[in-house]
């Protein structure tokens, strides 16, 4: 496991002796810079956070590349990163829970807590979520940012700040595996070993499940999720039609039916294998989000009632996503491959590494 | 409204057993029906009433449907119902005279899904009129007791043989969670469409927009209850303007989507229009392989729900037709007699679409 350069926090100061809080700025195609961050006030229910540990995600790099990621477009200059956790340096007026020393991690999204989807607490669904480094809201590879205390949630004394931080990514799959229903009876097959796959594995396994079978293209993904628990590894092609001859091996593979599948790729391919090698009754829970079109053979899986189930980020996740680290239910630790500090060349190669694939599962910044 | 001639064959005891047999593309012959022995849980049905279904005429005109493939002569038919004429050795619910609908299916009752009460879907399914299991366009069958289930005096023969199409509309409401709070879209106004409209209503569906390319099938959907209609093309361009005009014509957020249909362009318009959270069942089965938008409804958390036939739909679809809270009546637009000329012209006239949505036979 590789780790990057020492932590050179980059802090300017400001006139009346208070250190000015840096970020990480998005400004153009391929362009990060470290710049200053004023913070918003703090409100009565708010908390100020000295961030510690942030994760790089997939969507992270598709916005430095591209400055877009499906519908989300960056128009101006935007701070990134959203997967972190801190130390609380100060509270609002009213907030009850939290005092400053506090180690919490940190969920992205503030949702408007007022339209049906909130009320009926679909509140991942809200079509006024401010969240974090998804444009036009400012992320959190920052000394410091504010956000409301209810979305910060205390780590218990064994969980580090780094597992913390990991409890973004995790809520992905353990809100895929409630959405699906994972539990002591459901096999389960995960397409594609990267950082979602892993997470979507690791949680199923905390869920019950009792048989999980994941696949990829790439030999050293599978061997990691090996490492991490995997019954059995399948390694797959590239080529659309390969779908029927891999769905057989994978099948082997479980030697049962299989209930569930993860899609956590999200392209023909994958969606096509997920479906036709999922038991009749089964479901397929499409979480990754390659192509926007799909053409799958969803008429025969519909015809044997394989529902399709849809994710899009995670509700209600942080409690037990703390829960099932701190019980040694899920170990994430091993998921964070590379570490940079908080400089603008680490960041820089930081995002480098992430984007590179391959041996780098999650990438960490410590602040 | 009804088209050609009843003619009503006189049945009587030691008369050969009849049936209506597919024994090549479009060719259908009325010939002998010899029935299997009545086994002690076994009845024996003297049928009276049978709709045509679309994968009956899909039967007719390709010899197969979906995966399943017509090598040998094959009864048509499986929406039906009946007269007791005889019961096995151990049927203790029904009697000589009754009057019964039959659910034409009959599973192993063993795997894991049967046990699970899944038995739709059944890898052993023996269904009346999908290869090889011969179907029940004919005098007589043998069927199992506890597939037949007894009319209410008020429930009428025909309306027994429309519990099968109304079942398919049931078992959706019920996987798709049809309430009072689920505004409902449904695509397709044909029979499944329909069917899928009153049972929604059934359910308590509160409002309710269904649309179609055919003006003549959404005026029936009009008739039949629907709060709103929109012609819609089949042009897969329209489908943005189109969403726009559905979700306008609902006024309020899309809950669940009904696909009576299957192609692209129903499924991406039925993906597109309904709301976060929401779901759209596919029950059309038009196409194969589809091309979506998969992704941007995934992302929304918009579910696809699949639906295969029915289970333990019976007992509820005659409950609602006993009370009146269903009418099927005026979906059965076309009757026609058992005999060779009426068959072939009742095969014709279903395939046709359009006005014919269900065509009885009346034996």
């Amino acid at each position: 496991m590789g780790k990057g350069g020492m932590s050179h926090g980059s802090a300017g100061e400001a006139k009346d002796g208070e250190e000015e809080n840096m970020a990480a700025w998005l400004l153009g195609i391929n362009t990060l810079k470290i710049q200053p961050f004023k913070l918003p006030p703090l409100g009565p229910h708010d908390v100020k956070i000295r961030v510690k540990a942030v994760g790089i995600c997939g969507s992270d790099v598709h916005y430095l590349k591209t400055l877009r990621c499906a519908d989300f477009i960056v128009k101006e200059p935007m701070v990134i990163g959203h997967e972190c956790a801190g130390i609380i340096e100060e509270v609002g007026s009213e907030v009850k829970k939290l005092v400053p020393g506090d180690r919490v991690a940190l969920e992205p999204g503030i949702s408007c807590w007022r339209c049906n989807l909130c009320k009926e607490g679909r509140y991942n669904l809200c079509p006024e979520m401010k969240f974090f480094a998804t444009p036009p809201v400012h992320g959190s590879l920052a000394n410091q940012v504010v956000h409301p205390a209810d979305l910060c949630f205390k780590l218990p004394g064994s969980v580090s700040l780094e597992e913390g931080a990991m409890c973004e990514p995790l809520s992905v799959g353990v809100h895929a595996c409630r959405r699906a229903n994972i539990g002591p009876e459901t096999n389960v097959l995960v397409m594609g070993a990267g950082p979602i796959g892993l997470v979507t594995m690791l949680a199923a396994r905390a869920f019950g499940a009792p048989r999980i079978v994941i696949v990829d293209v790439d030999d050293h993904r599978l061997s990691v999720a090996k490492e991490l628990g995997a019954d059995d590894i399948v390694k797959v092609s590239t080529n659309i039609q390969d779908v029927a001859e891999e769905v057989s091996q994978i099948h082997k593979a479980m030697e049962a039916g299989i209930d569930v599948t993860f899609d956590c790729a999200g392209f023909n391919k994958t969606m096509s294998t997920a479906l036709s090698a999922t038991r009749a009754g089964g479901k397929v829970c499409l979480v990754g989000m390659g192509h926007s079109e799909m053409t799958v053979p969803l008429t025969p899986a519909a015809a044997r009632e394989v529902d399709v189930v849809g994710i899009f980020r995670y509700k209600n996740t942080w409690p037990l996503c703390l829960e099932f680290i701190s019980s040694g239910k899920i170990d994430v630790k091993p998921l964070i491959t590379h570490r940079f500090g908080f400089s603008q060349k680490e960041v820089e190669e930081a995002f480098e590494t992430s984007a590179g694939g391959g041996n780098a599962i999650k990438v960490m910044f410590n602040l | 409204m009804s088209g050609g001639i009843v003619e009503v064959k006189e049945h009587k005891d030691g008369e050969e057993n009849m049936a209506a047999w597919l024994v090549g593309i479009k060719t259908l012959k009325i010939e002998p029906y010899h029935l299997p022995p009545l086994g002690p849980h076994d009845v024996k049905v003297q049928i009276k009433a049978l709709g045509i279904c679309g994968s009956d005429v899909h039967h007719f005109k390709n010899m197969r449907c979906a995966n399943f493939i017509v090598k040998k002569p094959m009864v048509i038919g499986h929406e039906c119902a009946g007269i007791i004429e005889e019961v096995g050795s151990q049927v203790k619910t029904l009697a000589v005279g009754d009057r019964v609908a039959l659910e034409p299916g009959i599973s192993c009752r063993r795997c894991n899904l049967c046990k699970d009460g899944r038995y739709n879907l059944c890898p052993e399914m023996k269904f009346f009129g999908s290869p090889p299991t011969n179907g029940s366009l004919a005098n007589k069958v043998v069927h199992p007791e506890y597939l037949c289930f007894k009319l209410p005096d008020n429930v009428s023969l025909e309306e027994g043989a429309m519990c099968e199409p109304l079942s398919v509309g049931v078992h959706a409401c019920r996987r798709a969670n049809i309430s009072p709070e689920t505004n409902v879209l449904i695509v397709g106004a044909g029979p499944i469409g329909l069917i899928v409209l009153l049972a929604a209503r059934a359910f308590g569906a509160p409002r309710i927009v269904i649309v179609d390319v055919d003006d003549c099938r959404l005026s029936i959907a009009k008739n039949l209850g629907a709060d709103e209609t929109i012609q819609v093309s089949t042009n897969i361009q329209d489908v943005g303007e189109e969403v726009v005009k559905l979700q306008s014509a609902m006024g309020s957020g899309i809950d669940v989507s009904f696909d009576c249909v299957g192609l692209n362009k129903t499924m991406s318009t039925a993906l597109n229009a309904t709301r976060s959270g929401g779901k759209v069942c596919l029950i059309g089965l038009a196409q194969s392989e589809t091309t979506v938008p998969l992704t941007p409804a995934a992302v929304r958390e918009v579910d696809v729900i699949g639906i295969f036939r029915y289970r333990n739909t019976w007992p509820l679809c005659i409950e609602l037709l006993k009370t009146g809270k269903i009418d099927v009546k005026p979906l059965i637009t076309h009757r026609f007699g058992f005999s060779q000329k009426g068959v072939e012209d009742a095969f014709e006239t279903s395939a046709s679409g359009r006005s014919a949505i269900k065509v009885m036979f009346n034996l």
